[in-house]
């Protein structure tokens, strides 16, 4: 399968990089800041997975847009395979913020923009699996769901990437400030964090593939 | 096209007109919940405006849920194999469109009329109807392709709840968030920012309704 050529390469790309981003995450110097102390190196993990989860549904809602021009079964498994990694990741994402939020801010959850955002992006997207679980049709669940997806993704657009940097967020980035903390960032900590996000995409990435493999081989029986 | 968007319009209508529970039964349902509330909360506690707000946008959320699936829903199947003949699948999404804002609109405004006369209704201006002409504006936009798309599904009252509600969130936050602040501070400038975040989310929702609905009709 040609899903399965350069998952080699990918693999050990990924795996590299977060080796050196675990070793390099909990060993190397970081700025000593108040209330934050040593909890700042959740920056290496918690960040990475929402890269991770917006950059598979990207890859989905493609996917999906090409199932609806181009009417080929392929295209809808594989956004439904990196939707399903994708909110995996979300959820690994909620996970380890909440336990940091607990922390440092003081309660797992806080009414916060991007926490919203958040929360309403793994709805969406766990709605979207129910939705294709109550079709049993193959080709209807996939033009659906594709019309969906779709429209899900753009209607996260102005909630991820608009709103929260409108009003007051204890996120960085927030009340007009260019999305990601280009400002508060130091050079060490850029120099785990750049190599982190690359190795958690690729990560997503190897997962999507073999687990699509799987799916495939599934749907083929 | 417009004399069949037209044509659309007028048989939606008339089949509201003769089918009369279907509008009523709404209308029931928004009285009822409106009552609910009357019933439950203290009348001192409502008299606070962000208490006051909040429940009748919650209000209007559930009502436009319920009334929006209606919109595809009482049409039959054969009848839909009739307009595949006669409309393009964009003629129909635009109709739908518009029917869904102008009912919308009118169950806004039952609504507060009811809500006022019931909870008070201290906190009225004109500002506010121009936001519930907004909110109507919005609402049906974001909800009509999801109506669209439950509709071809079977067991479908509980997907089309379960469909809209995370993608109506925040369009709610922001209408309740202007009409928190205008209410403090009616002046343009205020609510500036989250008037074009609403108008973009309907661009968004409007084009992609429009786009999207040609791949869901075919059948």
């Amino acid at each position: 399968m040609e899903e399965l050529k350069n998952l080699k390469y990918i693999k050990l790309f990924s795996v590299s990089l977060l080796i050196y981003a675990f070793i390099g995450g909990f060993l190397f110097d970081v700025p000593a800041l108040p209330i934050l102390n040593e909890s700042i190196r959740v920056l290496y993990f918690h960040v990475p997975m929402w890269f991770t989860m917006i950059f598979l549904l990207l890859i989905s809602c493609i996917n999906s847009f090409y199932f609806i021009s181009r009417k080929k079964i392929i295209y809808d498994t594989k956004s439904y395979t990196y939707t399903s990694v994708a909110v995996f990741f979300g959820f690994l994402g909620i996970l380890s913020g909440m336990i940091w939020a607990k922390f440092t801010w003081g309660s797992f959850w806080t009414n916060d923009p991007k926490l919203n955002g958040s929360a309403i992006t793994l709805l969406i997207y766990l709605s979207y699996f129910l939705l294709r679980s109550s079709i049993s049709d193959e080709i209807k669940k996939a033009k659906i769901s594709s019309v969906y997806n779709i429209f899900a993704f753009a209607m996260l657009i102005p909630l991820i990437f608009i709103l929260p940097r409108m009003t007051d967020s204890l996120h960085p980035g927030s009340g007009g400030n260019p999305g990601f903390n280009v400002y508060d960032m130091n050079a060490q900590l850029r120099m785990v964090f750049y190599p982190s996000v690359l190795g958690f995409i690729f990560l997503g990435i190897w997962i999507s593939k073999l687990k699509l493999v799987l799916n495939v081989l599934k749907n083929d029986n | 096209m417009l004399k069949k968007i037209f044509n659309i319009l007028y048989k939606d209508l008339k089949i509201d007109l003769s089918l009369k529970h279907l509008f009523l039964s709404v209308a029931l349902y928004l009285v009822s919940a409106i009552y609910i509330i009357y019933v439950v909360f203290d009348f001192n506690e409502i008299y606070e405006f962000e208490i006051w707000i909040s429940l009748f946008w919650i209000v209007i959320l559930f009502v436009s849920i319920t009334s929006i699936s209606k919109s595809f829903f009482h049409e039959s199947h054969n009848r839909n194999y009739y307009y595949y003949y006669l409309f393009s699948p964009s003629e129909l999404i635009v109709a739908k469109l518009i029917y869904n804002f102008i009912f919308l609109l009118i169950l806004f405004f039952i609504a507060i009329l009811f809500y006022s006369l019931l909870l008070g209704n201290l906190f009225l201006s004109k500002n506010f109807f121009l936001l519930l002409f907004l909110g109507a504006f919005s609402i049906s936009n974001c909800l009509t392709l999801i109506s669209a798309i439950s509709f071809q599904v079977k067991r479908n009252s509980v997907i089309v709840g379960i469909l809209s509600f995370p993608i109506i969130i925040p369009i709610l936050k922001i209408l309740i968030d202007i009409s928190k602040v205008s209410h403090i501070n009616p002046s343009w400038n205020v609510i500036e920012n989250d008037f074009y975040i609403l108008i973009l989310i309907n661009i968004i929702a409007v084009s992609l309704s429009y786009i999207l609905f040609n791949y869901l009709w075919k059948n």
